[in-house]
């Protein structure tokens, strides 16, 4: 075959799982082999235009045997060793990449938190010690305040469940304690509203890397440089939390704003079990927490008996973890070198990652799984980028390089944005993400 | 004798003349009756047939010539043969019967008469021969003077002859076995059993040798002197070597001309030719000069066998693993620390891995947090910072840092609040109380609080260089390099207390520190290093360097290894166990070392130096104490820009991590991971 021969043509049949409108007519048609992505978008674009005379021109990606055409179509049934002579089936989806960029929200110091799983509120934390809420992509509705260090991590409890108006947030932070914040949904006037934390959870010794709240939204699990996870119980210890409401707090930490009764809790059950620093938690389901560590391991703990059910060796130093995937149960961690890995636990004996993602070039900061799809997943690195990955290519989707400085997290939002936070003080939005 | 001799002639002519029966019958009847009658008459004759005879026997013998042939050859012939001229010697005329009859009658002396046959001739029988014939006929002897039997005369003498001539019977002795022969029959024996004397000769090899074998590889080449050098072997010729090769052989004339464009050694050194026949081959056009050239090469180059070792080179260096097998090591930069605006010239991580302190010449010291890179803290000293040291304990987040001649300590406040309540006790200090030196010099060290900082400033005499902790965090060392006596000092920070226990010192102290388990002491000099035992305050070793100025000291985590590093770009490693001579040494840097140090949980090692270049190394320190340690160069560490010509001020290990920190004088530090 050579693959310089442009007259070489490969007969193909476009089928999708799109709503009608866009479903191109399902007969076999001959098109070059040397097309790529592009070409072949083109072509189903020209199909969709003659069934409908007003449609929009769009990008699509193309899927052979659940593996994305990432080259042109004749190199890759060489390289994946398919026949050219049968008629090749092609499904074509839509084109995840992000179409729009918001404004950059600023920042006054680095933002090391953000949190997207409220559709309607965006939670970021940053280094001057200030969680910040923002509605809508656009204002700054609330600023919760007390911390005296730089938040680290920054959670909702009620993810989009609005009780009583109210919404629940924790925050984890370098000062060694976490705050609980609550904060009413419905204000409009006057912001941005300054709140102070109704509960902290003093205990860690060190500072705070990572919170993570369990699905029901009753506990919080936070990971610490002190080598130790602790839960924690929202609601619990309320009782013995009225005991030391009234105790004054410090008076070195931020009591300007309006005087409200600090509760403070402790700690329900401590993991032990890490060597160093707990850099990552993850509380998928409501029995297990996973475990990211300085000490290249990855553990899995049981949340109600507190002992280790599992643990891998993943041979760096991990900075984030995330489980998610096909039935949730897939594993991706980066950390202390730029390639993101992907573990598959349910694979018996093996410590191989089933996927390598290797684009960055520098440790790689945050990654998230998205909320719905069994695919795609995002990750954000000190070299200023966010690569959006598809678990079916080995290439990124797309490359988010609106950060000047090291993107410190990231998140999805609403399912359909890519929100992330950098050293250069700015949270950026990346919007349109089509993943259905 | 003789005249029996000629006696004997007449004999055999009358034998062969058997024609004259009557002569012999009258011999026998009457001659010997009228033998004496005759006698007197036969004198005269006899005179003259003895003249006759002496004449002939003399001159002429026989008349005739034809030697002993049968004579009926010359029966029928004219002549009876040949005298000595070869003249035929005629036959004389027969005389008839009667005739010879008449004469014979008629001559007295007839008997005496006989007829030679062979020369045909009659002879006539002297006196004396005719007495021979009948003493011969009578069975006497032929002289009558001879007497046949004579008596015996025994002439022998018998004594001394060693003949048998006795006739003595064989005495015993001769049937008894000889003792002498008993003893070399034994001596004979012994030789046979002793393998004295072999039977069985060794067989012959036989000797053949390789015709057609080539002379170079037999082994036994080697002459006295000059070894034998075999001359190379030219290839076999090939066909196009013939003088009418194939059309293929032959190279087109392009071909010959892109020759000339060859190199000279690249050019083919024959080119073959057509020729219609072997007559028109013309001489070897440059036999001459080769014959010259080679005349050249003799007399020039005199041949001497060049000792070569055969070795290849591979295979002369060290079996080391392989770098793959030794990871993890620090290998890629991802982190910069940026902030400093000047070099950074020392830093420092704090014992849990978090943060790091750095010290720069822009007089600030900076807090920094490892995981991301950020600035925590910027502490303006107002001061050139030479040097900073971590606490090693973590509970007491607490700086040394030399800023201009003196010691800071100071909290890093990085602790909780606990931390920072023990702290701010611990580097509570009194009212200094004036020292009353005896000497009436001013005391070495002052602890002095320090107001801006909250914390204490140790006030030295002189300039201080280095400091460096003990591993559990209360004591530590400074280094006041041009102090004499008072050049290494001790100090105890819960009892806020100084000494200077080291009074002799060979050079002047470049870098001192600590054991790490147990109560010794290094003291780096300019060419040694003293190790000194802390209780019994004398010195236990001292390590030779041999370089010529050693800048920074290291020690291993188990303590029996130190490295050195030193102004030249060489790297020591001792094994104190082993010598005080380096164990191993590392040329690696160009420019001056400028920091050595161990890794503490890893078996790794590293050096900074002014060229820009950190090298990582793999040091394993096995417990068994016969293996030696194990070193083996990983990574040269690039990326920092030399400004006034220096490089890389400072490297560190991460406490926890495989990772180097390395402090540039390009105001960066670097964070080089795995």
């Amino acid at each position: 075959m050579d693959a310089a021969d442009p007259s070489r043509q490969v007969r193909v049949r476009f089928v999708t799982k799109l709503p009608p409108p866009l479903r191109a007519p399902p007969t076999a048609i001959a098109v070059p082999a040397e097309l790529s992505r592009m070409g072949l978008s083109e072509i189903v674009n020209r199909l969709l235009l003659a069934g409908e005379p007003d449609h929009q021109a769009q990008p699509f990606d193309f899927l052979v045997d659940g593996e994305l055409v990432r080259m042109p179509l004749q190199q890759f049934l060489l390289a994946k060793g398919i026949s050219a002579e049968r008629v090749l089936e092609l499904e074509y989806v839509k084109a995840v990449a992000p179409r729009k960029q918001e404004q950059p929200l600023p920042h006054d110091d680095w933002v090391s938190a953000v949190d997207g799983s409220n559709p309607g509120f965006i939670l970021t934390g940053c280094y001057d010690g200030l969680t910040r809420v923002w509605k809508d992509a656009d204002v700054c509705t609330q600023i919760l305040e007390g911390h005296s260090g730089a938040v680290t991590s920054a959670s909702f409890i009620n993810k989009g469940v609005e009780t009583d108006g109210n919404s629940h947030v924790v925050t984890g932070s370098k000062d060694r304690s976490l705050r609980l914040f609550k904060f009413d949904t419905s204000v409009t006037m006057n912001y941005p509203k300054r709140i102070g934390a109704y509960k902290i959870l003093p205990g860690h010794t060190s500072s705070i890397q990572s919170i993570a709240v369990d699905p029901s939204g009753d506990m919080i699990c936070s990971g610490s440089w002190d080598t130790t996870i602790k839960l924690w119980a929202v609601e619990g210890s309320e009782e013995d939390g009225d005991a030391v409401s009234v105790k004054k707090r410090r008076t070195n930490s931020d009591t300007s704003g309006p005087e409200e009764s600090q509760l403070e809790g402790s700690a329900s059950s401590t993991l032990l079990g890490h060597t160093q620093c707990v850099s990552s938690v993850a509380w998928p389901e409501q029995r297990t927490i996973y475990s990211a560590s300085w000490d290249h391991s990855i553990r899995q703990w049981d949340a109600q008996t507190g002992k280790e059910t599992w643990n891998m060796f993943a041979g760096k130093a991990l900075n984030c973890l995330d489980i998610g995937g096909e039935s949730s149960s897939l594993i991706a961690a980066g950390g202390s070198d730029p390639v993101l890995r992907v573990w598959d636990p349910r694979k018996p004996g093996t410590l191989a990652p089933s996927f390598q993602f290797s684009s960055h070039s520098s440790w790689i900061s945050a990654c998230k799984w998205h909320p719905s799809s069994w695919f795609h997943l995002i990750s954000s690195s000190f070299d200023g980028k966010v690569m959006l990955w598809d678990l079916r290519t080995a290439w990124p989707l797309a490359s988010v390089d609106s950060h000047k400085d090291k993107v410190l997290c990231a998140d999805w939002w609403k399912g359909n944005s890519v929100i992330s936070g950098g050293a250069d003080s700015k949270l950026c939005i990346s919007s349109g993400i089509d993943i259905v | 004798m003789g005249h029996a001799n000629e006696d004997l002639r007449p004999d055999n002519n009358d034998g062969l003349s058997s024609d004259n029966e009557p002569w012999s019958e009258q011999d026998d009847d009457e001659g010997s009756l009228s033998f004496d009658d005759s006698g007197s008459d036969d004198s005269d004759e006899d005179e003259a047939v003895a003249g006759e005879s002496d004449s002939s026997e003399d001159e002429v013998g026989p008349r005739n010539t034809v030697g002993q042939v049968p004579l009926e050859w010359y029966k029928d012939e004219e002549h009876i043969g040949y005298d000595i001229d070869g003249r035929k010697i005629k036959k004389r005329d027969r005389e008839g019967r009667i005739e010879q009859y008449l004469r014979n009658a008629d001559d007295a002396k007839n008997w005496r008469k006989i007829y030679d046959v062979y020369n045909d001739e009659e002879v006539q029988i002297t006196k004396d021969e005719a007495k021979i014939i009948s003493r011969l006929l009578k069975g006497k002897t032929p002289h009558a003077n001879v007497d046949p039997y004579p008596d015996y005369v025994d002439w022998f003498e018998y004594d001394g002859k060693g003949h048998p001539l006795s006739n003595a019977p064989e005495p015993k002795r001769r049937f008894v076995p000889s003792k002498w022969e008993q003893k070399k029959v034994v001596k004979l024996v012994r030789a046979i059993r002793n393998g004295w004397i072999k039977f069985d000769k060794p067989k012959e090899e036989p000797n053949y040798y390789l015709l057609w074998g080539d002379e170079t590889d037999t082994a036994d080449n080697k002459r006295e002197g000059l070894s034998y050098i075999p001359a190379p072997k030219p290839n076999l010729p090939g066909h196009e070597e013939s003088y009418n090769p194939s059309v293929e052989y032959i190279p087109t004339q392009e071909e010959i001309d892109s020759y000339q464009l060859m190199y000279e050694e690249d050019r083919p050194k024959f080119i073959p030719r057509r020729f219609e026949t072997l007559r028109s081959v013309p001489a070897y056009e440059k036999a001459l000069r080769e014959g010259f050239d080679r005349c050249l090469d003799l007399y020039l180059c005199p041949r001497t066998r060049k000792k070569r070792i055969n070795v290849d080179p591979e295979s002369l260096k060290p079996k080391l693993p392989s770098k793959k097998d030794l990871r993890p090591y620090p290998r890629t930069c991802y982190l910069e620390f940026k902030g400093h605006n000047g070099p950074v010239k020392s830093l420092s991580v704090e014992a849990t891995g978090q943060w790091i302190a750095s010290g720069s010449s822009d007089g600030t010291i900076r807090v920094w947090e490892v995981e991301t890179g950020r600035c925590l803290k910027v502490l303006n000293v107002g001061a050139d910072v030479h040097d900073i040291a971590w606490n090693p304990s973590p509970e007491r987040p607490i700086l040394a840092a030399i800023v201009g001649h003196d010691l800071l300590l100071l909290d890093a406040e990085v602790g909780d609040e606990e931390t920072k309540m023990r702290t701010k006790e611990l580097l509570c200090v009194d009212e200094p109380t004036p020292e009353d030196d005896a000497d009436g010099k001013k005391p070495a060290v002052r602890w002095v609080k320090h107001e801006k900082f909250d914390g204490i400033t140790l006030i030295h005499h002189k300039a201080v260089k280095t400091v460096e902790w003990h591993s559990k965090g209360d004591y530590f060392t400074t280094v006041v390099p041009t102090g004499e006596s008072r050049a290494v000092l001790l100090h105890q920070l819960s009892k806020k207390r100084s000494h200077h226990p080291f009074r002799k010192l060979p050079g002047l102290p470049v870098a001192a520190t600590f054991h790490p388990t147990q109560k010794m002491f290094f003291v780096a000099t300019k060419k040694f290093v003293q190790v000194y035992d802390l209780q019994k305050a004398e010195v236990v070793k001292k390590l030779e360097s041999g370089l010529r100025e050693i800048s920074s000291i290291s020690i291993h985590p188990g303590g029996d290894n130190v490295i050195v590093g030193s102004k030249d770009g060489k790297l020591c490693w001792f094994d104190t166990d082993l010598s005080t001579k380096p164990y191993k040494m590392l040329k690696t840097h160009k420019k001056d070392i400028t920091s050595v140090t161990f890794h503490r949980r890893y078996p790794l090692f590293a050096s900074s130096s002014e060229d820009c270049t950190a090298y990582v190394f793999h040091g394993m320190v096995y417990s068994d104490l016969n293996q030696n340690p194990l070193i083996v160069p990983l990574e040269i560490l690039r990326g920092h820009l030399s400004l006034d010509r220096r490089g890389v001020l400072d490297c560190k290990f991460h406490p926890r991590q495989p990772w180097l920190f390395t402090a540039g004088a390009d105001s960066v530090i670097r964070l080089y991971c795995e």
